[in-house]
């Protein structure tokens, strides 16, 4: 097989700089990060310098995500004969275990390290990343609760924190009790030991509230997120959709509002700029709005389904795929003004 | 670890390749009566949190209208969760398949079993489920399931081995950069040659 090197026609150097690109954009695109750094490794570790350390971490990260555990052994062994004792390397040990799912060694290792020193943040994710691996969610996000109430200030666990509460599918029922929660045309059922076998309504009362409070504290969350990053369109944009989810009259204009600051902090958003009109036209064909707010929110959709039309004639090279799109948006427009 | 996975295989045998965890798809079929159905193709949508409603309205939206546009139908879902071990549907594909199926009766609901992928493919690795009384109920799946299973089984693999899941695009892709094509034109094209 052809080295990366030969397919290329790159120089080590290149491939070395291409390395670090990676690592500073936090790239995750193992199978290429593979290929480049074992023939760097393999071929021109003398030339690397002291480079070589940061790229046996980043190979070794990779090959965990590859299943290339000879590849990762190798890094390993490398990185605990120039730093031993280093608790970065312990962490690197316990992530292979992770990778082999032997969860109970790992944690043994990340506990390890917690004994020597107790504030070190990434052996206690990396433990509620194993909770999150094994799919103890529910655990995990106690445990993430209480990292974030000692490192207030950790955006990534604010987010890891924001998703799990998305993603989470239990449903604690009136007496705490765990049972599934069916979604029935958008909206969150409960199906309660206490209503054996029958199911709770949206009218009935606090086991409904339960299921719908993950969104809410998925959205406390990314509150957090946008009070301390105003800038950041992303999380304003997530904001709206958690808004948006969770349904209603008053979340719906939320969500507009905050589609619409993501607009205004990135305009080429387009996620935004779809919820932008979605949340709009929901608002507009609502039965509870007055005729005022039901002009201004139809104002607001056509604006946003203009904007979307521009962006894909700006984007379109007159595919079929992209005709359709047009012609989709053309539709909503219509949709729109005939409500 | 990354989820690749094989859709079932159509007329020709054009089977689809997801990748990356948590890959949702919808299936289209040519408008017919006869049973059974026959699922031609597969859009890929998402690739990370699946829970939330807007975009996911969007993507039924537009590839609805695109569908109409080709005479098929959207009849199904498939999903495959990012954990390996976890293959059982969750309130987000039943969801969103009781959705499809609110306009498909006879919509299906698919689930990918990662914990049997292979790159070798050689058998298949899904669990089919129907939509009976408010329930997802699971059908025995196995190589009748698809129109030739062979075919299916070498393309797929070859597609695997020439790592084309790299330039799968998806709908997430898509809203990231409009010019991203989420019905694979490139793909569509390996997979004929390989036909």
């Amino acid at each position: 097989m052809a080295s990366v090197s030969e397919m290329y026609d790159v120089t080590w150097e290149e491939m070395r700089d291409k390395l670090r690109k990676w690592r500073e954009d936090n790239h995750r695109n193992s199978e290429q990060i593979v290929d480049v750094g074992e023939e760097l490794i393999n071929e021109h570790a003398s030339k690397l310098g002291d480079d070589i350390w940061i790229i046996y971490e980043q190979v070794m990260i990779a090959a965990l995500d590859c299943s290339r555990d000879d590849l990762a052994w190798t890094c390993l062994q490398e990185l605990k004969r120039q730093f031993p004792g280093s608790q970065r390397v312990k962490r690197l040990a316990g992530m292979r275990l992770e990778a082999l799912e032997k969860y109970e060694d790992a944690s043994k290792q990340y506990d390890s390290i917690l004994q020597d020193d107790p504030t070190n943040t990434a052996a206690r994710k990396r433990k509620i990343s194993i909770l999150k691996a094994q799919g103890k969610s529910a655990e995990a996000i106690r445990e993430l609760n209480e990292y974030l109430e000692q490192f207030v200030g950790d955006q990534e666990a604010w987010h890891e924190l924001s998703e799990l509460y998305i993603n989470e599918h239990d449903c604690l029922g009136d007496l705490g009790v765990r049972e599934a929660a069916v979604f029935h045309g958008g909206v969150c059922v409960c199906v309660c030991k206490q209503h054996t076998g029958s199911v709770v309504t949206l009218a009935g009362g606090q086991c409904l509230q339960e299921c719908l409070a993950r969104y809410g504290k998925a959205a406390f969350c990314l509150e957090e997120l946008m009070m301390t990053n105003p800038h950041n369109h992303l999380y304003c944009e997530q904001y709206a959709e958690v808004k948006y989810t969770q349904g209603g009259l008053e979340n719906l204009e939320l969500s507009r509002k905050y589609f619409a600051q993501a607009l205004k902090l990135n305009n080429r958003n387009m996620r935004a700029l779809f919820g932008l009109y979605m949340s709009a036209s929901h608002i507009a064909a609502s039965p509870k709005v007055n005729a005022t707010v039901k002009k201004a929110n139809v104002k607001y959709a056509t604006w946003a389904t203009n904007q979307i039309n521009r962006a894909y004639q700006l984007a379109g090279r007159g595919t079929k795929e992209n005709k359709c799109s047009v012609k989709a948006v053309e539709e909503m427009l219509e949709s729109i003004t005939m409500s | 670890m990354y989820n690749r996975n094989v859709s079932p295989s159509a007329k020709k045998s054009q089977p689809k390749l997801e990748w990356r965890s948590e890959h949702t798809s919808k299936e289209k079929k040519k408008d017919s009566h006869s049973i059974p159905i026959l699922c031609v193709d597969c859009i890929p949508l998402f690739h990370g949190t699946l829970a939330l409603a807007p975009m996911l309205e969007v993507a039924l939206t537009l590839i609805d209208t695109w569908c109409k546009e080709n005479k098929y139908v959207i009849a199904g879902y498939y999903q495959a969760n990012e954990r390996t071990k976890d293959f059982r549907p969750n309130q987000v594909a039943e969801k969103v398949g009781a959705r499809i199926a609110e306009n498909f009766s006879e919509a299906a609901m698919i689930m990918v079993d990662s914990t049997r992928f292979t790159m070798g493919c050689y058998e298949p690795i899904l669990a089919i489920y129907d939509h009976h009384e408010n329930k997802w109920k699971c059908r025995d799946c196995n190589v009748d399931s698809f129109e030739d299973w062979c075919e299916a089984q070498k393309i797929t693999s070859a597609l695997l081995e020439g790592r084309s899941y790299e330039s799968l695009i998806d709908f997430d892709n898509h809203l990231d950069d409009l010019r991203n094509d989420w019905t694979n034109p490139e793909i569509n094209k390996s997979v004929l040659h390989l036909c």
